[in-house]
């Protein structure tokens, strides 16, 4: 129950890999990492949460974090891989209307290409 | 101890546990959680939700992040529905109350970066009230159960 993340970068694009629980407690590991996502004009970041088990309002706020970063460097983020139920989440919490998401990891790398 | 859930016919305890105010506790709590409603993986997944958050405004706001205060969780189910009530030794709180509803129409430049959780308790149980004992407050989640 325990939570990890992994960053990569493929073609140009970072690959942030979240795996397990992301609470009030976990949240804090990630936080300089979203932080640090979008530096310049042009970042393409793809989050894929298809490890996500859980995650609470402490995960969402990096989310918003990470979307408003992008939006004020003018870069690209999409999150990718979203569980039926942390897809609820996004929902509930109006996520949805103003992020980029994707079934599938390959979907959100085809989009970032273009 | 007494039960923080009136019994009744047809309404049977799943859980009844304690811990302390401590946020790197939310894990095990979810376990137990996922244990005694298997079948409802959905429901498990939003009862550890609304549990966090509502525990963890407590932690920093009712009991300004001191760790060794308890906090006592009990679940009960029933054909109908699934009862949830946490009991703290905090201060007066009603969160359904006083945390205002976040709008989650905004654009992305007027999202407030937090302010979720409540929302969240609002929109995933279908009763959900806060009362308060003398000795701490008791908020209470029910969740119908699909037939």
């Amino acid at each position: 129950m325990s939570f990890k993340f992994h960053l990569d970068t493929h073609a140009g694009v970072q690959h942030l890999t979240l795996t397990g629980r992301l609470d009030s407690a976990t949240f804090v590991n990630l936080e300089k990492t979203i932080h640090g996502l979008f530096n310049s004009a042009g970042d393409r970041v793809l989050i894929d949460l298809s490890a996500l088990s859980y995650i609470s309002s402490a995960g969402l706020r990096l989310m918003v974090v990470a979307a408003k970063r992008a939006r004020q460097v003018g870069g690209q983020l999409i999150l990718c891989g979203l569980s039926p139920t942390v897809r609820t989440v996004f929902e509930i919490s109006g996520f949805l209307k103003i992020m980029a998401t994707t079934e599938t990891k390959a979907e959100a790398e085809r989009a970032l290409q273009t | 101890m007494e039960t923080l859930i009136a019994p009744a016919s047809g309404k049977k305890l799943l859980l009844d546990y304690t811990m302390p105010s401590q946020v790197v506790m939310f894990g095990n709590l979810a376990v137990s959680v996922e244990d005694v409603i298997p079948d409802l993986p959905e429901i498990a997944f939003s009862t550890n939700l609304c549990l966090e958050e509502l525990i963890t405004n407590t932690i920093q706001y009712g009991l300004g992040n001191v760790p060794d205060h308890a906090i006592r969780i009990c679940i009960s189910r029933s054909a109908d529905y699934l009862e949830i009530v946490v009991k703290d030794d905090a201060p007066p709180f009603d969160p359904f109350n006083v945390v205002p509803t976040p709008n989650i129409h905004a654009d992305l430049e007027e999202r407030e970066i937090g302010g979720l959780g409540v929302h969240l308790v609002r929109s995933l149980m279908d009763e959900v009230w806060a009362t308060y004992d003398g000795t701490g407050n008791l908020i209470t989640l029910k969740k119908t159960l699909a037939q």
